[in-house]
C-alpha cells in the first residue's frame, strides 16, 4: 500500500496516524462496552447466588455481608428432585446429542461424498425447514405418537422429538464440513480397497472432528435448554427436565428463593460455557472450516 | 462389506446405482419422517376435523369450516398482530447490532484480542433459551432486580413506587422480550457476520482507500453490498423464528390473554393442550394459517432481496 501511494507530507501523515489511532482506541471502547453488556447480567445472576438472604431481597447491587455457598449447598444436597430432574436433562441431552450426530455425519458424508441420487433434493428440504415454523405444526401429532407408543412421559422418550429439532442444521453443517475434505482423499481411501464406510471411519471421521465439535455445542445447547416439547411430553415432576421445573418455579420465599433460583441457574448455565471455553479453539476451528455456511 | 450388494444392484440396473448409499441416509430419513414430515402432515389433516382430543369421538372431516371459523376469530386476528408487532420490535436491533459489533471486531488487529471477543460475545449463545428466559425474568424483577435497582437507586430516574414493571406492564414486555432476545443472539449473529465479512477480498477494501474513500464510503459501497446475501439470509430466518416464538411467551406472560405476549401460537396451544376438551383440530387450522401468513412474508423477503441483486 506505502509503494502505490505518492509520500504525504509529514503533517498530513500525522494527523492521519492520530486518527487512526483515535478511531482504533474508540473501536476498542465500543467493542468493551458491547462486552460489558453481554457479561453483567451473567455476573449479576452469579452474585445474587452467593449472597446472604437479606443481602438478596435488600435490592442493593453489592453485598454487604459476607459471601455464602449455602444456597448452592441447599440446592444440591436438600433438593433430592432437583437432582433427578438434572440426571434427566443428563440423559436427554446426551442421548440427542449422540443420535442427532451420528445421523447427520452419516448424511453429510453421503451427500457430498458418495454419488446418491436425489442429494440436491435432500439438501432443499433441508435448507427449507429452517424457514418453516416446524417445530410449532408438529406438537400435536407428536403428542399422539409419543401416546400411542407408550413414550408419553417418559424421559428416553424425549430424545425421538428432539434428534428432529436440529437435524436440519446438523446434517447441513456435516455437509460444509466434508465439503472441505477433499474428494480425491475419498477416493483414493476406495482405490486401496476401502469400501464407503471405511473410508468414513478411517480417513473421513478424524478430519472433521472439529465440525463434530460445532456439531455437539449447537445440539447441547438445544437438548439442554428444549422446553416446548419437555413441557407438553412429561407430566410428573419426577420426570422432567431441569429447565421446566426452574422455569416453572418462580422465586419468593421458601424452596425456591431468589439466590437458590440464581444458585440453580449458575448450575445449569456454567456446565454449557465450561465446556464452550474448552473446545472453543476447535469450535471456531470448525466455523472456519464451512461449519457456519447455512 | 456393504461392496457386494452394491455391485450386484449395479449389474442389474444402471439406474440404481448409488441407491444403496441411501442406507447412509436412513437414519436421518427415519427421524425426517416420523418426526417432522408426518406430524405436520398429520396437522394439515386435522386442521379440517373437528378433532377433540379428549372427547372419544372420532374425528369428522369438516372441510373449511374451522379455517372459516379462525379468520373471523377476533383471537387469531390479534395473536396474529401481537407476534408481528414483536417481529418488528425485534428483527431490526437483532439484524444492525451484530452487524455493528462484527465490523468493530473485524478490524481488530491483534489475534488474541480478537479471539478473547469472540468468545465473550458468544457466551450468551452457549445457555439455553429457556435459562435466558428465566434468568432476564429474574433482572427484570419489579422489586430486587438490577435493572430497576440501576434505575432507581444509582441512577435516579425512578422511584421505588413508578420504577418500571418490565413483565408486567403490557407496554413493556415486548420491547422486554426483544431486548434479551438481543442479548442472547448477538454473539451468534456477529460470528456469521464476521464469517461473512471474512470473504470479502481485503484488497478490495485497500484499494477503495487509497482512492480516498473514508470508513463510511468503504462501508456503504463495498461491505454491506457485499454482505447482501449473508444479510438475507438472516433477515428471513429471524422473521420466521421471530413470528413463532412461542417458549418465551409462555414463560414470561403465561396464559394471559390481556398480556401482549398471548400470539397466535400461544393461543393455538392453549387450544390444543389447555382449554376444554383440547380442540386440537381447530387448533391446527391456527397453527396453519399462521404458518401460510409468514410463508407468504418469507415470500415476499425473499423476492425482495433476490430483486435488488440484479
Amino acid at each position: 500500500m506505502q509503494a502505490t501511494i505518492s509520500q504525504p507530507t509529514s503533517r498530513v501523515r500525522l494527523h492521519h496516524r492520530r486518527r487512526v489511532r483515535f478511531s482504533a482506541v474508540l473501536r476498542h471502547v465500543v467493542i468493551n462496552l458491547f462486552l460489558l453488556a453481554v457479561v453483567l447480567p451473567i455476573a449479576w445472576i452469579i452474585l445474587l447466588s452467593v449472597k446472604t438472604l437479606p443481602d438478596a431481597y435488600s435490592g442493593k447491587l453489592l453485598p454487604t455481608e459476607p459471601l455464602t455457598l449455602s444456597h448452592y449447598e441447599f440446592v444440591l444436597t436438600r433438593m433430592p428432585q432437583l437432582t433427578q430432574n438434572l440426571t434427566n436433562s443428563l440423559i436427554v441431552t446426551i442421548g440427542s446429542i449422540v443420535v442427532t450426530s451420528i445421523c447427520a455425519v452419516l448424511a453429510g458424508y453421503a451427500l457430498v461424498h458418495l454419488k446418491t441420487p436425489g442429494r440436491a433434493l435432500v439438501i432443499t428440504i433441508c435448507t427449507a425447514t429452517l424457514f418453516f415454523p416446524t417445530r410449532l405444526l408438529s406438537l400435536i401429532p407428536i403428542y399422539e405418537i409419543q401416546r400411542s407408543i407408550g413414550l408419553l412421559n417418559s424421559v428416553w422418550g424425549l430424545i425421538l422429538p428432539y434428534v428432529t429439532l436440529n437435524l436440519a442444521i446438523s446434517i447441513l453443517i456435516m455437509r460444509g464440513i466434508f465439503e472441505q475434505i477433499p474428494s480425491e482423499l475419498a477416493e483414493a481411501a476406495r482405490m486401496d480397497g476401502c469400501n464407503a464406510w471405511q473410508a468414513l471411519f478411517l480417513v473421513m471421521l478424524p478430519l472433521i472432528t472439529n465440525g463434530l465439535v460445532v456439531l455437539i455445542i449447537i445440539n447441547f445447547v438445544t437438548a439442554w435448554g428444549e422446553f416446548l416439547f419437555a413441557a407438553t411430553l412429561t407430566n410428573d415432576q419426577s420426570k422432567r427436565t431441569l429447565i421446566v421445573v426452574l422455569a416453572r418455579a418462580f422465586g419468593g420465599v421458601g424452596q425456591f428463593s431468589w439466590p437458590r433460583l440464581a444458585a440453580a441457574y449458575t448450575l445449569v448455565i456454567v456446565p454449557g460455557v465450561l465446556i464452550f471455553a474448552l473446545a472453543q479453539r476447535l469450535y471456531f476451528k470448525g466455523l472456519t472450516e464451512g461449519a457456519i455456511r447455512l | 462389506m456393504a461392496a457386494l450388494p452394491v455391485r450386484s444392484v449395479r449389474h442389474a440396473s444402471p439406474l440404481a446405482r448409488g441407491w444403496g448409499n441411501w442406507i447412509f441416509l436412513i437414519p436421518a430419513t427415519l427421524f425426517f419422517v416420523g418426526y417432522m414430515l408426518y406430524p405436520i402432515v398429520r396437522t394439515l389433516w386435522l386442521s379440517f376435523t373437528d378433532y377433540r382430543f379428549l372427547r372419544q369421538a372420532p374425528a369428522n372431516f369438516i372441510g373449511l369450516q374451522n379455517y372459516q371459523f379462525a379468520l373471523a376469530d377476533p383471537m387469531v386476528g390479534i395473536g396474529l398482530m401481537r407476534a408481528a408487532v414483536f417481529t418488528l420490535v425485534f428483527l431490526p436491533g437483532m439484524i444492525i447490532l451484530p452487524l455493528i459489533v462484527a465490523v468493530l471486531v473485524d478490524r481488530v488487529r491483534s489475534r488474541a484480542l480478537g479471539a478473547f471477543y469472540r468468545v465473550v460475545l458468544l457466551i450468551p449463545a452457549v445457555i439455553p433459551g429457556p435459562m435466558i428466559f428465566v434468568m432476564w425474568r429474574l433482572l427484570y424483577n419489579y422489586e430486587i432486580g438490577p435493572i430497576n435497582t440501576v434505575l432507581v437507586d444509582v441512577l435516579g430516574i425512578f422511584t421505588r413506587e413508578n420504577a418500571p414493571q418490565w413483565v408486567g406492564n403490557p407496554s413493556l414486555v415486548i420491547p422486554a422480550v426483544a431486548f434479551f432476545e438481543w442479548w442472547w443472539g448477538l454473539g451468534y449473529h456477529t460470528m456469521i457476520f464476521l464469517a461473512g465479512l471474512a470473504a470479502i477480498p481485503r484488497d478490495f477494501i485497500e484499494a477503495a482507500r487509497i482512492d480516498g474513500a473514508n470508513e463510511w464510503q468503504v462501508f456503504w459501497h463495498i461491505t454491506l453490498p457485499r454482505l447482501r446475501p449473508v444479510l438475507a439470509v438472516l433477515v428471513i430466518l429471524r422473521f420466521g423464528t421471530a413470528m413463532a416464538v412461542i417458549e418465551e411467551y409462555l414463560i414470561f406472560g403465561g396464559f394471559n390473554r390481556a398480556l401482549p405476549t398471548y400470539t397466535w401460537t400461544v393461543y393455538m396451544y392453549d387450544l390444543a393442550f389447555q382449554i376444554g376438551e383440547w380442540l386440537q383440530g381447530y387448533a391446527a387450522s391456527i397453527g396453519w394459517l399462521g404458518a401460510i401468513g409468514s410463508l407468504g412474508v418469507t415470500a415476499f423477503l425473499l423476492w425482495l432481496f433476490r430483486n435488488k441483486d440484479g
